[in-house]
């Protein structure tokens, strides 16, 4: 009995077999944008495997953190290399998480039926954020420390249970060690088992209906009366997800090599903070934006209601599939909107950058 | 030559306070003004004239808010109005009759000095007072008459940034202090010294001024005897190392000043390597030449000093290299700091003018700086090492790329 028959007799491999042989991807000239999802799957799988490779050496504590790091990078073997693809990638993933974002959102492959795919996919860009946002204290260096405590300053602001969100998140009043230890959990057990989930979720959410078609294209193949020209999931998109790949992998290579991820120096809870203390680039325009509300809008504190907006946006975000009514024109207010937010993005993280120089 | 440089050092030193504070009658001291920033350059600036009356001034004053009026100092008005000048003379008493009095002072602060006046009357202003001589500072010349604030204020003509200038107001100034036959060289010599830049430029409040080595109110110039004592408040290692070495007594025995032998009094320099040798430049050629006794000694110390700190210099550099290219060489950079740290350690040990002591300590820094430099050649060899390990994976996925573009091509369309 060959080794195919036994788990064939157990699986049903042969029914996966003939899915994939005739998995197709549709062939047009946006099918540069499927790429991105791929590409995101592959910066988290690293991420999954340098980290478990740093969590051999990391200690959670506030005492041995910062020194657990540096250990790894001055005298475990290639362990510069590890920590250096880990804060990379990490960075390269919420990159293509955003531009993974984006080019659905112009594309509109939220539409029906694929509410679900989007739903779990904003989630997941959520959970990346949470990954850089607590992966970011871990190293327990000055710059992380300080940042971590404006990021969870903003967590307070918010009325009722603000308080109980940033003990929640700090662990105590202050940030500490029972801070490090309680991001370190989310780091490496809550968040990953949550995106595990959603990961699995969502791609099968995009392999049932398969790849969605841009409207501009469906209109294009009606109005010709001919068929969206598609093309063979294996081999072909599949060498070319392939090659978008490894092109990642060269790129994490020689930023790793040629620009090693800094570990600056040992948190000092009781120094005063350093100045330009600033968050990750893709917290810098919600940073920056905060920056430009005023103290009071019609007599509620600013920082609240920037809270607010920016909270109602992200539960937008996730229910855009459900408030888009997929017309022309709603189609067409929507593409303006997401032009507006990146152009908004944009121009708060210019602004942040160029304000922290020195 | 030993003798005249001795002999200049202690007139210089003797100049600064012997005849201190020579104030021409007449010439009422600016008050209220708050001093400048000042900087070595600008320390013996004359302070500018008061801006405003003796009335508005009082208002900022201590002693308005501890509830006193003008009548606590000039009395009662005269007869034709306004108040009668308190004489120079009586300006220290008069000041004395309430912080010389200790019950009397604890109302307002636990803890405040009483012996000011007391101090005063030992100084060489206080005594020339005595005798009559009015134009030597007294209590309103250096604290102000009518605007003075707490010597903790930062406005306060006192304050150690501002000591230096309120002393130079008179000791900088040749028509006043020649007179006394003294020379207005002095707080520009100090303002050039190690002591200023780090009081003036850095900030840092502990570095000596003026009052710190000739005392404040009891100023007088420390005599030849007690300089090593002065220095030692602070260097109490090298005083301690010089009290105990050889050179202690053959100083003592040629009567100079101790430390000011080698170190001058006012203009202070940092130590360098090219004091100690056999050379033009070395300061120990003042009494040393190459045929003397000791000359060994003085050789070998140079060497180990001009060794070490190039051997410093070379590690740094590798250092620097290593850490530009984003290695990371803290070890390397910790064994440095400690070979600066021997360094500093063999400065202090100059002090014993002997070389077993300098020697040992010479050889751990030697040991640290070798060690900076490993780590330094380390970690540049393991940046070529990376860089190499790069290139071979760089082609290894330029190839596969390649093949699995030519794959790609090669798909039926």
């Amino acid at each position: 009995m060959s080794l195919r028959t036994w788990f064939a007799e157990r699986l049903p491999v042969t029914e996966v077999q003939a899915a994939i042989a005739h998995k197709t991807v549709p062939q047009h000239r946006h099918t540069v944008w499927y790429y991105l999802g791929g590409m995101t799957l592959f910066f988290f799988i690293v991420q999954v495997v340098t980290g478990i490779l740093l969590l051999l050496y990391y200690r959670p504590s506030s005492a041995e953190a910062y020194d657990s790091v540096q250990f790894i990078m001055t005298r475990v073997p290639f362990g510069w290399l590890v920590r250096s693809i880990h804060s990379w990638s990490a960075n390269l993933m919420v990159g293509a998480a955003f531009a993974h974002l984006f080019s659905v959102l112009f594309l509109k492959a939220y539409r029906r039926p694929r509410e679900m795919t989007w739903v779990s996919g904003v989630l997941l860009l959520f959970l990346v954020l949470g990954f850089g946002f607590t992966g970011y204290l871990l190293p327990w260096n000055e710059l992380s420390y300080f940042a971590t405590r404006v990021g969870t300053d903003i967590a307070g602001v918010v009325p009722g249970v603000g308080e109980f969100i940033l003990t929640f998140l700090r662990g105590g009043k202050d940030i500490s060690g029972a801070t490090l230890t309680r991001f370190y959990g989310f780091h490496v057990a809550v968040l990953p088992a949550i995106a595990t989930a959603l990961i699995g979720l969502h791609l099968l959410l995009v392999q049932y209906p398969g790849m969605s078609v841009p409207p501009s294209v469906e209109e294009k193949s009606k109005r010709e009366g001919r068929p969206v020209p598609a093309m063979p999931f294996v081999p072909h998109f599949a060498l070319r997800d392939l090659f978008g790949w490894t092109v990642a992998l060269a790129l994490l290579a020689g930023l790793s090599a040629y620009l090693p991820w800094e570990l600056g120096h040992k948190a000092d809870p009781f120094a005063s903070a350093p100045a330009g203390i600033q968050p990750e680039w893709y917290f810098l325009w919600t940073f920056q934006a905060l920056k430009y509300v005023p103290a009071h809008i019609l007599g509620i504190e600013g920082e609240l209601v920037a809270i607010i907006v920016m909270g109602l946006g992200a539960v937008a975000l996730v229910l855009l599939p459900f408030l888009d009514i997929n017309t022309r024109r709603s189609r067409t207010v929507v593409t303006w909107l997401a032009i507006g937010a990146l152009a908004f993005m944009a121009a708060m993280t210019l602004l942040a950058v160029r304000g922290n120089r020195p | 030559m030993t003798r005249t440089r001795t002999a200049w050092l202690l007139a210089a030193a003797g100049a600064l306070v012997a005849t201190v504070a020579i104030r021409a009658a007449g010439t009422a001291p600016a008050q209220g003004a708050t001093p400048a920033p000042v900087n070595p350059a600008q320390a013996v600036t004359p302070e500018p004239a008061p801006s405003q009356p003796p009335d508005v001034l009082f208002k900022d004053d201590v002693h308005a808010k501890a509830g006193l009026t003008c009548e606590s100092c000039h009395g009662a008005k005269k007869a034709g109005g306004g108040y009668a000048m308190v004489a120079r003379t009586t300006i220290a008493p008069m000041c004395a009759k309430c912080h010389a009095d200790a019950a009397y002072m604890k109302t307002f602060a636990p803890q405040v000095r009483v012996d000011q006046y007391a101090q005063y009357q030992t100084s060489v202003h206080g005594r020339q007072m005595a005798k009559g001589e009015t134009r030597v500072a007294t209590c309103s010349d250096c604290h102000h008459a009518h605007g003075i604030v707490a010597v903790r204020d930062t406005r306060s003509p006192v304050t150690p940034p501002h000591v230096a200038q309120t002393c130079a107001r008179c000791h900088a100034d040749p028509a006043r202090m020649t007179p006394f036959n003294r020379s207005p060289d002095i707080p520009g010599d100090w303002s050039k010294s190690v002591h200023a830049e780090a009081l003036l430029k850095r900030g840092d409040s502990s570095a000596p001024t003026c009052s710190t080595c000739h005392g404040s109110h009891g100023a007088t110039p420390p005599g030849a005897e007690s300089v090593a004592n002065v220095c030692a408040q602070c260097h109490v290692r090298e005083a301690d190392l010089f009290k105990k070495s050889k050179k202690a007594d053959l100083f003592k025995s040629m009567g100079t000043g101790d430390c000011l032998t080698c170190h001058s009094n006012h203009h202070i320099e940092p130590p360098q390597a090219s004091w100690i040798g056999l050379d033009d430049k070395a300061i120990c050629t003042t009494c040393h030449d190459d045929k003397m006794p000791g000359a060994a000694v003085i050789t070998s110390v140079r060497k180990g000093f001009d060794d070490l700190q190039s051997r410093m210099g070379e590690a740094q550099a590798v250092l620097d290299r290593a850490e530009t290219a984003g290695m990371l060489v803290e070890e390397g950079k910790l064994a440095l700091h400690n070979a600066a740290e021997a360094h500093v350690r063999m400065r202090v040990l100059v002090h014993t003018f002997a070389g077993p002591p300098f020697d040992e300590v010479l050889k751990e820094g030697l040991t640290a700086v070798a060690q900076a430099n490993a780590a330094g050649v380390d970690a540049m060899n393991e940046l070529q090492y990376r860089r190499r390990g790069l290139a071979v994976a760089t082609l290894l996925i330029l190839g596969f790329l390649a093949t699995l573009f030519v794959k790609i091509r090669k798909l039926p369309k």
